[in-house]
């Protein structure tokens, strides 16, 4: 210690004195574990609560909110994220990590819920923004600190669907050449933008099979969220109750629907009214009623609905799924009636059949819309010629899209794609990607179909161009 | 429910470097000023609440440093961690027990002894978030983008803030920034970190101030007239900062809403009279106000344009000066009660507001309004 005299106040001492304590902070096994993920794999960690699903960075023991053990619910929140808040430094301090100018700013991992803190890199001041994509650049060298992650810098990335969208002419219906494709002298006509849907669950996709399969309402609006912005239309839905089982509860449909669309109010959803294996036909039916959702599935023929290995031929689940032509009729009516356009899901040309045969009485509402399935194990396996005879069998004005169980998915996409139909991908009928690694969440798989579009030159539709061809109900 | 008064306050005036006093000395002078407003002797005080922090006073076990703090001894002491307004809390709720009829509650600090910056940075996380050297300034920047960013808030409207409050100041002896300025010389003010400008700011301050908290029972037998509690709650959200909603504070919100309800309090846009609130930094007093249901969310800016908040419309807000004249923290919150007690009393002097019968005095802890203490005081019983 040192005394001095301040100038002017010669009658009063100041002694110069330091509150320098040595301390040793022990990081628990959970910022340990947080800290040394970073360190050694590059990684970033978060723990999930499983009471109130929020993924906390940085990680932490205990919930506050309710107070849950929360320790050892690791997830892995990606190595980028959004920023959601910052500031410019303007000062020098002994506690900066950086001279002064430099950016701290709150940054929102992809599979986290609450922000973390961290430094910007690599960019102007000027350019940073809230809600601008960054990446983590790890440190060469280690310190066993949070500046294992040195900073955070832009991701240079394509300019996003809806920002694409925003640059080019919005699709309007030319009422004169409504009508698919296959009608212009035999060419496809990829005029129209291309709708991309992505079923985000099924009834039988667990979360042992991909850990992404979304079951709570929160997790099913983080899904579709995330498939919106790689570009999906439209999500496909069968509700889960919180153990992953299908539900036809009402109550729980109607939270999944509501999470969706009030984190996404624009994005299309369609619910299943197949539900689950062994639901009644009440039960199928009477939720799209309760929570009249912008589309549903209508299945148009009874048949084997299996599980079969593959490889073998051994039968696993030996299931009937029930859709006699009465509950064909009075489903459709029932959407129909409820406005809530159905998606006519035909599983072979049988199926296609039995829709243009009840279709006679006049209730289904223009255009249809058809989706044909492949590689349902009582179904057909996909097949170019399948496709190009079910296209052609279904009316003038309709439209048609396609979705594959499996390694059925990619291909036949991709042929309704260059046919001028649209597509349909998620984990509910693949939970891999063409590579055969799994998908990261049905959002990888819509980023695929993306490409396929971008490849055939082909505008990915936005929700409003999805609407307008499909002819939903406004929003 | 037992009630309880403030039946005497005392303060020094804030200064940037009170360089010939200690602590003592200022607590000195607070409660005896404290003392002789109420019309007591140290005596007729049967317990103590001092507030303090270690670090901001550069001691450890700083709770027991008792003679420093308030200038007593063999007494029923107690210390509180944080902003005076949490102190005092702790002196009402010992009022009700019923077992203390006379409870004199302190907060000092000398922000001129300290670096405060390495004090706030020091309170983050150690593993996660300390190192990367976040701390009040650079927290509040955030917190102040966040509310611009959801609100369409400009820095005009915050340096509104800095004009009224630097204006009020030149009125009270009190305070230690009187100033003449102008929104432009707010703006053009050196930038601090992005939005905060210099004078977006409050100072580095010295002060202490010392209440006087009596049980109903004796409230009316010392000189001076009682300001009686009508309501008072606190509230604390979650300590890590991604897990706020940073342009919003919904503890002020759930502090806010049970004060009233405890006061009876329906509508307080019309009921509340004076307010004198933590303006540590310029938005926060439009934020604060915002949370405390004085106006509506993103709308205080404007009201605050329209005269509203000055010291003579209709809701005046920090007549004294508040943080921004003045930020002795710890003490901060102390001041805010012993200014409006002042208020409704009518002695406030050449500040003094023209209609006040309800009061609300605000102090807060923790960044960026972690957490909320909100007071309703009365002059009617
Ligand atoms: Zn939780």
């Amino acid at each position: 210690m040192t005394t001095k005299q301040k100038k002017g106040f010669e009658d009063s001492y100041v002694v110069e004195g330091k509150m320098a304590l040595p301390y040793t902070y022990f990081a628990g096994s959970v910022g340990s574990k947080f800290i040394t993920t970073v360190r050694d794999e590059k990684k970033i960690m978060g723990v999930r609560c499983p009471t109130c699903n929020l993924v906390y960075l940085p990680p932490r023991q205990v919930c506050d909110k309710d107070f849950t053990d929360i320790r050892d619910n690791w997830v892995d929140v990606g190595n980028s994220g959004t920023v959601t808040n910052f500031t410019v430094v303007r000062y020098d301090d002994k506690h900066m990590p950086r001279k002064a100018p430099f950016v701290l700013a709150l940054i929102k991992m992809e599979g986290a819920d609450t922000p973390f803190m961290h430094i910007l890199e690599e960019c102007k001041f000027e350019d940073v923004k809230i809600g601008m994509n960054v990446e983590a650049v790890f440190a060469k060298e280690t310190t066993n600190t949070i500046l294992d992650i040195d900073h955070f810098k832009p991701v240079a990335e394509r300019a996003s669907i809806q920002e694409r969208n925003a640059g080019r002419k919005k699709w309007v219906a030319d009422n004169e050449n409504a009508v698919h494709g296959k009608q212009k002298g035999g060419k496809p006509d990829m005029s129209k933008p291309v709708i991309i849907a992505a079923a985000l669950t099924g009834a039988a996709t667990m979360r042992n099979q991909n850990p992404s399969v979304p079951y709570t309402p929160a997790e099913f609006a983080t899904e579709a969220y995330k498939c919106w912005k790689a570009g999906a239309a439209m999500v496909h839905v069968h509700a889960r109750e919180d153990n992953g089982m299908p539900t036809h509860d009402h109550e729980r449909i109607r939270a999944t629907y509501n999470a969706i669309k009030d984190k996404c109010p624009e994005l299309i959803v369609n619910l299943s009214s197949a539900v689950g294996m062994g639901k009644t036909a009440e039960q199928r039916i009477s939720q799209i009623i309760a929570v009249k959702p912008d589309m549903a599935s209508l299945n148009t023929n009874t048949m084997n609905f299996s599980i079969v290995d593959r490889k073998t031929g051994k039968i696993f689940i030996e299931y009937v799924f029930e859709n006699t032509f009465t509950m064909l009729q009075e489903f459709g009516k029932a959407m129909e009636e409820n406005g809530v356009k159905p998606e006519i899901e035909c599983y072979d040309m049988g199926g296609l059949d039995n829709t243009l045969l009840i279709a006679k009485q006049g209730f289904f509402s223009e255009p249809m819309n058809f989706n044909f399935v492949w590689g349902v194990a009582g179904g057909q396996a996909f097949r170019s010629d399948a496709f190009i005879a079910m296209m052609n069998a279904i009316p003038a004005n309709a439209n048609f899209t396609t979705c594959g169980v499996g390694t059925d998915q990619f291909p036949c996409i991709m042929q309704s794609c260059i046919l001028g139909g649209h597509m349909r991908v998620g984990l509910e009928d693949n939970i891999k990607m063409p590579n055969g690694a799994l998908a990261k969440g049905s959002y990888e798989q819509v980023e695929v179909a993306v490409n396929i579009a971008d490849s055939l030159g082909r505008a990915v539709a936005t929700t409003d161009e999805a609407r307008a061809i499909m002819g939903l109900r406004k929003k | 429910m037992d009630r309880a008064a403030i039946i005497g306050v005392g303060m020094t005036k804030i200064e940037k470097s009170k360089v010939r006093e200690t602590f003592a000395d200022m607590a000195w002078e607070a409660v005896n000023k404290a003392l002789a407003d109420a019309g007591m002797s140290i005596d007729d005080i049967d317990n103590v609440v001092t507030t303090s922090s270690d670090f901001w006073d550069g001691r450890t076990i700083s709770c027991m440093a008792v003679g420093d703090a308030s200038g007593a001894a063999d007494k029923n002491t107690s210390c509180v961690e944080g902003d005076g307004t949490y102190g005092a809390f702790y002196g009402y709720t010992r009022a009700l027990s019923g077992s203390y009829k006379t409870t004199l509650v302190t907060g000092h600090s000398k922000g001129s002894q300290c670096i405060s910056s390495l004090i706030t940075n020091a309170s983050f996380d150690p593993i996660c978030e300390r190192g990367l050297g976040m701390d009040m300034i650079t927290a509040c920047a955030m917190q102040a983008n966040a509310y611009m960013n959801r609100t369409g808030l400009r820095p005009e409207d915050m340096a509104m803030v800095s004009v009224k409050n630097h204006g009020n100041a030149l009125k009270n002896p009190m305070a230690q920034l009187p100033m003449n300025i102008t929104v432009s010389d707010v703006i053009k003010s050196e930038m601090i970190a992005d939005p905060l400008h210099k004078l977006d700011c409050s100072p580095v301050s010295d002060g202490c101030c010392a209440v006087i908290i009596a049980h109903e029972s004796v409230a009316t037998k010392f000189k001076q007239k009682p300001v009686w509690i009508r309501g008072l709650s606190l509230c604390t959200d979650s300590f890590f900062f991604g897990d706020r909603d940073l342009a919003r504070s919904n503890a002020l919100v759930e502090a806010a809403k049970n004060a009233y309800k405890m006061a009876g309090i329906k509508d307080p846009k019309k009921e509340i009279d004076i307010v004198e609130l933590y303006d540590a930094f310029t938005y926060q007093e439009l934020l604060w106000l915002e949370e405390m249901g004085l106006a509506d969310y993103g709308k205080a800016a404007k009201l605050l344009e329209a005269g509203e908040f000055n010291i003579n419309g209709p809701l005046p807000v920090n007549p004294s000066g508040g943080l921004l004249s003045g930020h002795p923290v710890i003490a901060a919150g102390l001041y805010r009660i012993a200014e409006v007690v002042m208020q409704l009393r009518g002695d406030a002097g050449e500040h003094q507001v023209k209609k006040a019968k309800t009061g609300i005095a605000h102090g807060v802890n923790g960044l960026c309004g972690q957490s909320h203490c909100v007071w309703i005081l009365d002059k009617e019983r």
